[in-house]
C-alpha cells in the first residue's frame, strides 16, 4: 500500500500571485510528498518558491496569492477543498510551522506562558492550569533551564536560540503529525544552531513526526533528513534519498549549487560558478527555467517544459539530457583529505 | 592616463620596511561603547560594552586574513576601528609603521585614509539609493583627488566597472535597478576606485545566494592578484573563510582566540573554541557522521565578559584557573598564536 505511507502528497499546485506588476507564478506545478515519520528537506535559493510552498500547504498566503490549482492530499482529505473552519482545526494540532524568525515569531507585549498556553488550551481543549503544565513539561524537553521560573518571561528576555526552542516546544506540545520548520536555523549562530538543529533532531525521532526541513543550507539538510526535494524557479528539479542527491545529482543545477559551494573538505583556488541571477518569477524563462544559466542547455530546453523522468529508488529529475549528461562529484579530493585528517 | 601614484603629494609611509613589517599591526586594541543612563538633567555611564576587548592581530602584505567569529564578537568594530570610522577606547593601530590614531594634517589623513577601504556587508542599505552609480563611484575621487578632471574621474569610473563585471551603461542606472551580487560589485568598485593597498571585507557575501556568492568569491580573487591587494576579510561561514584566506584569526567576546595559517586551523586545531566552531558546523556530505560538540549556553554579554578566560563557561576543558587568568595570545608554534591555559597542541 503505497498510498498509505505518505501523509503529505502534494500534486501539480500552482500558486500565483497577483501585484501591480503582474502576475508572479511562484509555484508552477509543483509535486512533493513526505512519508509518516519521516524527515524531508526543500531546497533551493532565495525566492525559488520553498516558503510559498508550506504556506500554500497550511492556507495561509497573504490575501493576493491563490493556489489556483493542483491537490494537497494530508492523511487522505485534500487541504485545498477543506472549508476555513476544518482547516483552522488542522493547523497547529496537525500540521505545525516553525517559522524563519525567531525574533518576530513571538510577540513582544505578552508573556511567553501566554502565548503558549492559548494555542494549547485551545487545540488540546483543556483548561489553562493543564496547559501551563504541558508548556512548561514540553518548554523543559527542548532544554531550557528552570522552565517553570522562565515561562513567566517576556520574548525579550530570551536570547535568538532560546527563541527558537521556544518556538519548537509551542509548536510541538500540540502534539502535531507533520511539523514544517522554515529555515529553523537560518537567524542563529553557528553553535547556537547545532544546538538548535540537534533538539530538532532528538524531537522528531522521539516523536515519530514527519517534518518539511525548509532550508538554503545544504549542510543542515544533509545531516538532518532523509529524502530531499530540490527547488528551482518556482519548481522541483530533482528529488530523492538525500545521500545519492548529495553524491550524485542528476540536474544540472543541482550539480551547480553543490559546487559552487566553498567546502571545508575540498581544496580548491576557484569556485564553479552559476552564471547570471535567480530568475524573477514575474516574467520566468520559457521552457526549463533553468536553462539561461544552463551550460548543457540545447534549443528544446528553452522550447518545452521538461519532463519528469522517474529512475532508481524513488527519484525524479525533470531534465531534457538527464539520460546524456554525466555529472558526479568530484570525491577524489574529498577522500584524500580525509585520509589527512586520519593520519593526524 | 597619469597613474593615481603621481597625484600623492605626501610621503608618509617612507619608514616602512615591507620585507619585515607587517603592513598592518593591532596592539592590545579596545574599543568600549558606553551605555548611560539618562536621567533628569544628566546622564552617566552605568556599564560598557567591551565590543573589542584587547585585540592584537597583524596582517601581512599581499595577504588575506580571515577573521571568523560568531555575531557580537567584535569582527565588524575591529574593522571600523581599522578604516578610522571608530575612535579607538585604548591600544593603538600601525599602518605601514605609522600610528593612525596620533595626531595628523587633514592631508596626512586623507592619505592615510586613501590606502585603507572597506566593503560593507549589506549591499542594499551600503549604496545611496537617490545616487547614479556613476556618482557613487566618483565620489572617492572628489574627496581624494579634488584637482582631477572631470573626465578623467569618468573614465576612471568605467575602467573600474569593468573591472568588476559590469559594464559602461550601468554608469547610468541607480542602485535598485542591481541585483544583490550586482551591488555587492558596486560595492567593491567603490572601495577599490582609488586603488588601496588593504580592504575589509565585512561580509561581503553574507547577504547572497549560494549560487551569485561564489561569482563574488572568484572576483575578489581575480581582483585581489591583479592590484596586489591585502585583504582582511570577515565571515561567520568558516567554509567561506577556509576557501579565501591564507590564515585565519578566530575571535569570540572581543578577543583573539587563536590565529595561525589556515591549513593549521583545520589540521592543528589548538584552541577549544576553534574545535567546538569546527564541529558545529553541518557538512554537505551526508556520509560524514561526527560527534560533535555541542557547546552548552549562549554567547555571554559583552557587558559583563566572564573573568578569566572569556570562554571558560562554556569550555569543556576549563579549569580553576581559566575563570581567574586571562590567557595571553602566545605563539605555541611558529606562526601559530593561541591564548588558552590548556591548548589542544
Amino acid at each position: 500500500m503505497a498510498q498509505n505511507k505518505k501523509i503529505l502528497d502534494a500534486r501539480n499546485i500552482y500558486t500565483y500571485f497577483y501585484t501591480e506588476s503582474g502576475v508572479v507564478e511562484a509555484l508552477d506545478g509543483v509535486s512533493f510528498d513526505v512519508n509518516y515519520g519521516e524527515p524531508v528537506g526543500i531546497v533551493g535559493e532565495s525566492g525559488c518558491g520553498k516558503t510559498v510552498t508550506a504556506h500554500s500547504t497550511l492556507r495561509i498566503l497573504p490575501k493576493n496569492g491563490k493556489t489556483v490549482a493542483g491537490d494537497i492530499i494530508y492523511k487522505g482529505v485534500n487541504l485545498l477543498d477543506l472549508p476555513d473552519l476544518q482547516m483552522r482545526r488542522i493547523r497547529g494540532k496537525e500540521i505545525a510551522m516553525i517559522f524563519q524568525d525567531p525574533m518576530t515569531s513571538l510577540n513582544p507585549i505578552f508573556k511567553v506562558s501566554d502565548q503558549m498556553t492559548e494555542v494549547i488550551a485551545l487545540h488540546r481543549k483543556c483548561n489553562k492550569k493543564e496547559a501551563l503544565e504541558i508548556a512548561i513539561e514540553t518548554l523543559d524537553q527542548v532544554g531550557i533551564s528552570e522552565a517553570e521560573k522562565r515561562i513567566t518571561d517576556y520574548p525579550h528576555q530570551f536570547s535568538g536560540g532560546m527563541r527558537q526552542r521556544i518556538l519548537i516546544a509551542r509548536a510541538l506540545a500540540l502534539q502535531p503529525s507533520l511539523l514544517i520548520a522554515d529555515e529553523p536555523t537560518t537567524a542563529l549562530d553557528v553553535t547556537i544552531q547545532a544546538q538548535v538543529l540537534e533538539i530538532i533532531k532528538e524531537m522528531q525521532k522521539k516523536l515519530g513526526l514527519a517534518m518539511m526541513l525548509i532550508t538554503h543550507n545544504l549542510g543542515v539538510v544533509a545531516e538532518t533528513t532523509k529524502r530531499v526535494h530540490i527547488f528551482y524557479g518556482g519548481r522541483v528539479v530533482e528529488s530523492g534519498p538525500t545521500e545519492e542527491i548529495f553524491l550524485d545529482p542528476k540536474h544540472p543545477y543541482t550539480y551547480a549549487l553543490f559546487e559552487s559551494i566553498p567546502s571545508l573538505e575540498k581544496d580548491k583556488t576557484r569556485l564553479e560558478t552559476i552564471p547570471g541571477n535567480v530568475p524573477r518569477l514575474i516574467n520566468p524563462p520559457k521552457g526549463c527555467r533553468f536553462h539561461p544559466r544552463c551550460k548543457y542547455a540545447t534549443e528544446i530546453c528553452s522550447r518545452v517544459r521538461p519532463p519528469e523522468f522517474k529512475f532508481g529508488k524513488g527519484r525524479r529529475v525533470a531534465c531534457h539530457h538527464f539520460e546524456e549528461l554525466d555529472l558526479h562529484i568530484d570525491m577524489e579530493s574529498i577522500r584524500e583529505s580525509k585520509a589527512i585528517k586520519e593520519e593526524a | 592616463m597619469t597613474t593615481l601614484e603621481e597625484y600623492e603629494t605626501i610621503d608618509l609611509f617612507s619608514n616602512w620596511d615591507q620585507k619585515t613589517q607587517p603592513i598592518i599591526t593591532i596592539d592590545n586594541l579596545k574599543k568600549w561603547f558606553p551605555v548611560s543612563q539618562q536621567s533628569v538633567l544628566f546622564s552617566r555611564v552605568v556599564a560598557n560594552i567591551k565590543a573589542v576587548d584587547g585585540v592584537n592581530l597583524f596582517l601581512n602584505k599581499g595577504e588575506t586574513l580571515g577573521l571568523v567569529g560568531e555575531s557580537g564578537c567584535g569582527k565588524s568594530t575591529t574593522a571600523r576601528v581599522i578604516v578610522k570610522l571608530e575612535k579607538p577606547t585604548e591600544g593603538s593601530i600601525y599602518f605601514k609603521g605609522i600610528d593612525i590614531f596620533q595626531p595628523m594634517s587633514r592631508e596626512e589623513e586623507l592619505a592615510v585614509k586613501r590606502q585603507l577601504q572597506m566593503v560593507f556587508q549589506d549591499p542594499y542599505s551600503s549604496l545611496n539609493p537617490r545616487r547614479m552609480v556613476l556618482d557613487l563611484i566618483k565620489e572617492p575621487f572628489d574627496i581624494h583627488y579634488p584637482d582631477m578632471l572631470y573626465e578623467e574621474k569618468e573614465s576612471r569610473v568605467l575602467e573600474i566597472l569593468a573591472k568588476v563585471g559590469l559594464e559602461d551603461y550601468h554608469a547610468l542606472r541607480y542602485p535598485h535597478e542591481f541585483s544583490g551580487g550586482q551591488r555587492q560589485r558596486l560595492g567593491i568598485a567603490r572601495a577599490l576606485a582609488i586603488h588601496p593597498e588593504v580592504i575589509l571585507l565585512d561580509e561581503p557575501v553574507s547577504a547572497l545566494d549560494v549560487s551569485v556568492q561564489a561569482q563574488i568569491l572568484n572576483l575578489l580573487h581575480d581582483l585581489q592578484k591583479d592590484f596586489d591587494l591585502t585583504f582582511m576579510f570577515i565571515a561567520h561561514d568558516l567554509s567561506v573563510i577556509k576557501h579565501v584566506s591564507d590564515r585565519v584569526a578566530v575571535m569570540y567576546l572581543g578577543k583573539i582566540m587563536e590565529m595561525c595559517p589556515t591549513g593549521e586551523l583545520f589540521r592543528k586545531t589548538a584552541h577549544p573554541y576553534s574545535v567546538s566552531l569546527l564541529s558545529a558546523i553541518p557538512r554537505p556530505d551526508p556520509r560524514i557522521k561526527m560527534d560533535r560538540i555541542i557547546l552548552e549556553g549562549d554567547v555571554p554579554s559583552a557587558i559583563n565578559p566572564p573573568t578569566g578566560c572569556p570562554f571558560h563557561p562554556r569550555c569543556y576543558k576549563a579549569q580553576e584557573i581559566c575563570s581567574k587568568v586571562t590567557p595571553q595570545l602566545e605563539e605555541l608554534e611558529p606562526n601559530h598564536y593561541v591564548s588558552c591555559h590548556f591548548p589542544e597542541i
